[in-house]
């Protein structure tokens, strides 16, 4: 495992995971055309069209982005990279569009069957990816980044259980007593095992290395899995036992998320890499939403309030959705240039000519003020269309900038000129 | 022991890199060069501690001789490259291009980094058992 975990495949493909990132802005302008023209129908808790914007929001664009970043992080933080990175790459992409795009319908159109389709599609792409990397994760030589990626993959497994469970129950429209417990459960490993688990334990890595910042303590990186696996657990098991209290696990977690924002926040601030960079803002951004959703779902806990907990909901998408396009905005320029200069192309550009730093700051403030209009749209529902038009500005240019990543990528590839050794 | 001692110089040399950028940052361009000559230096220095002393031993004690090491080998020489492309950017005062490799060069170097500290360190250290203490001493030598 450990040769392999070091083999010449030091990135994969461009394709493997470019194909992931540029079907996040795609998704990102089909959520802004539903915010523009349905924004009452999605600010209304439960409405079909309000289950399609989550679902476009946390598989068309998180768990994508989430997905094809791991295709590039997992030969690095996970010790062994992806076997046939092309053709695994795109069957988990094809089966994870093809669902979510399925998933999306079925709510929007109210096409039943469509629901089964959702559950053989996702659910394939989701088991298919878990056997694939779970395996990849269990060698001799283990640390704390593993386990909790470990910890990550089987969560977003039992997520997809539970969401096949539902689509059953919306395709036959028989909905059990268990339902309302299913759908906790289902959100809340989606939402703290799979997306708070593998973005806190990336940021152990990532944060302390990239930025050059105090490392995060010992304790924190050995004990936060342990607690947020006991937490989940117990308070699904208060679920559908109905025991009282179960809001108590809701504050440990939401505990451990408030010490992790702060600590992030305060580990960026006092960083000694002090160069001006678009991804430390989304980093800082994301924080700033972590924050306000946590806030928001403590306030629908004391008081009962909806509205506030879908606000939650979204504002916990965007803190995920911040960090994820922070990360591309390297990864991308990266890997355009890693492949190139490890060709020898002569002509392989530096990072800030694939993406330009300038591009990637019109993309966080278009991003910022798509998150301001959305977070205030429940106070003045019309601000959703305005949120919306943002949004379509932002996953605009985000598209434009992959693309023109990738196709400068393929034109010296094609047309460039290679390093010559003599003798 | 091998961890920790070379987690740090990896730290050590981090925080040499961060200050030169810093520096050139701040249009102090004397302050900077120095600063990225003893980055240079450290960075050079570790890489040689690990090709002569660390992973021959490792390799010997393991017969391991195209894997791991080798890999780290390769990706120092991609590394090396980088280090001389940004001293000389900075030779020339073409500081926009120093910048413009120092960014994929941070990213490479700290992946190359991450792979050491979860991967190979602590293999190195589980077949080295108690003689890392030796070792630890041998590439402290190194320096002097």
């Amino acid at each position: 495992m450990f040769r392999r975990g070091l083999s010449l495949e030091q990135a994969p493909p461009i394709k493997a995971v470019l194909r992931f990132f540029i079907t996040l802005p795609v998704f990102g302008l089909i959520l802004s055309c539903l915010m523009i023209f349905f924004p009452a129908e999605i600010l209304t808790p439960s409405h079909p069209f309000s289950l399609s914007a989550i679902h476009l929001l946390f598989l068309g664009m998180v768990s994508m982005g989430m997905i094809g970043a791991l295709f590039q992080m997992q030969s690095v933080l996970g010790g062994a990279p992806i076997p046939q990175p092309l053709g695994n790459s795109l069957i988990i992409h094809t089966l994870f569009t093809l669902g979510t795009l399925a998933l999306v319908s079925a709510f929007m159109f109210g096409i039943r069957e469509l629901f089964v389709v959702t559950s053989v599609f996702l659910g394939s792409a989701i088991v298919y990816f878990a056997q694939i990397l779970l395996p990849l994760l269990f060698g001799k030589i283990t640390h704390d980044t593993l386990k909790g990626m470990r910890v990550a993959i089987f969560s977003l497994f039992i997520t997809a259980i539970l969401g096949i469970i539902m689509a059953s129950s919306y395709a036959s429209q028989s909905f059990s007593d268990h339902h309302a417990m299913i759908r906790t459960s289902h959100y809340s490993m989606a939402l703290i095992g799979w997306i708070s688990m593998l973005i806190m334990y990336v940021a152990f890595q990532v944060v302390e290395m990239f930025y050059v910042t105090i490392p995060y303590s010992d304790w924190c990186k050995h004990n936060i899995k342990k607690i947020l696996v006991i937490a989940l657990s117990l308070k699904i098991i208060w679920l559908f036992t109905a025991l009282p209290f179960e809001w108590f696990f809701d504050m440990i977690i939401v505990s451990l998320l408030v010490g992790f924002m702060v600590t992030t926040t305060k580990r960026l601030y006092t960083r000694k890499r002090r160069v001006s960079d678009a991804s430390v803002w989304f980093w800082f951004a994301g924080m700033g939403l972590l924050g306000i959703s946590l806030g928001t779902y403590c306030g629908s806990l004391i008081f009962g309030y909806a509205p506030l907990e879908s606000m939650s909901l979204m504002t916990f998408g965007l803190f995920a959705l911040s960090v994820i396009l922070g990360m591309m905005g390297k990864i991308i320029p990266f890997l355009v240039w890693f492949h190139l200069n490890a060709s020898g192309f002569m002509e392989t550009p530096v990072m800030s000519n694939i993406i330009p730093q300038k591009r990637l700051k019109i993309t966080f403030w278009l991003f910022v003020s798509t998150a301001f209009f959305t977070l205030i749209s429940p106070l003045y529902p019309t601000l959703l269309s305005l949120a919306g038009a943002s949004g379509m500005v932002t996953f605009g240019i985000l598209f434009f900038n992959i693309l023109t990543a990738f196709k400068l990528y393929y034109h010296i590839s094609k047309n460039g000129t290679k390093f010559r050794f003599n003798g | 022991m091998i961890l920790e001692f070379m987690r740090d110089d990896h730290r050590a040399c981090d925080a040499l890199y961060t200050d030169a950028e810093n520096a050139l940052a701040n249009k102090n361009i004397d302050e900077a060069k120095r600063l990225y000559n003893e980055f240079y230096r450290a960075t050079n220095h570790h890489f040689n501690m690990e090709e002569r002393a660390l992973f021959t031993t490792f390799e010997k004690r393991t017969g391991m001789m195209g894997g791991p090491t080798q890999m780290m080998r390769y990706e120092h020489q991609q590394l090396r490259a980088q280090l001389e492309s940004m001293l000389k950017a900075l030779e020339t005062d073409q500081y926009d291009d120093f910048f413009g490799i120092g960014e994929s060069f941070m990213i490479m170097l700290q992946q190359h980094n991450m792979k050491e500290e979860q991967m190979l360190y602590p293999m190195i250290d589980q077949t080295l058992g108690t003689d890392g203490e030796l070792m630890v001493q041998t590439l402290k030598e190194m320096a002097q």
